[in-house]
């Protein structure tokens, strides 16, 4: 199976979740996926706001996060899970960094590359390409 | 099915954790382990009562049960792999 090649455009809390939570599946079932984290699905990935836990997020996120009988790992520590399981890759997008004047070492340490639209583009040319 | 049918090599105690926890817990148990081992993965998410097995089958590996330990909140999914 050629896999998925997922864009995470949004820092809400809930899609990050879910693009986390379908990518490490699909990752440790052996099929591959690759992520392309642009614009606020990037800032997501910002290690102030990881710490902070600042995200935008609605009632199922905030569900999720004060429920004490939920154990819910962070879709940044799930993404590194499944690094270790499969075949995951995760990109940076260049534009959002430039914008912002930010380097790649003030994000989550998940992050394989940086790539601007072109080099997506080839990394998703036989992939099924999801945009969140 | 009654729990004492079935007897685990690898107890794999996933309670307390959401989606997709418990089955990333699991394969990465399964991932390294002998063809024949038998696991029950302990778990609190309802969804992995269809999950689990769902993934199990894709991956070739067998359930061989699932145990609904209703007075104590939580689910034994019994797992053989089969490579």
């Amino acid at each position: 199976m050629p896999g998925y090649a997922i864009v995470l455009a949004s820092g809400q809390l809930e899609r990050l979740q879910a693009v986390s939570n379908i990518a490490s599946i699909a990752a440790a079932s052996d099929i591959p996926v690759e992520v392309f984290a642009t614009m606020d699905g990037l800032e997501a990935f910002d290690k102030d706001r990881i710490a902070a836990m600042d995200f935008e997020m609605g009632p199922v996120g905030e569900a999720m996060l004060s429920n004490e009988d939920m154990d819910m790992a962070l879709f940044v520590d799930n993404l590194a899970r499944a690094s270790e399981l499969g075949p995951i890759s995760l990109y940076a997008c260049e534009l959002s960094m430039d914008a912002l004047q930010k380097g790649l070492d003030e994000y989550a340490d998940v992050f394989d590359d940086v790539l601007g639209v072109s080099g997506f583009l080839t990394h998703a040319a036989d992939k099924q390409v999801i945009f969140v | 099915m009654s729990e004492t049918e079935l007897d685990a090599d690898v107890t794999v105690d996933s309670r307390g954790a959401t989606c997709p926890g418990p089955l990333m817990d699991l394969i990465g148990h399964v991932r390294t382990a002998d063809a024949g081992t038998v696991f029950e993965l302990l778990t609190t998410d309802s969804a992995s009562k269809h999950d689990v097995p769902e993934w199990v089958e894709k991956a070739g590996h067998e359930t061989l049960g699932v145990v609904d330990h209703d007075d104590e909140g939580y689910w034994s999914i019994f797992v053989r792999t089969a490579r």
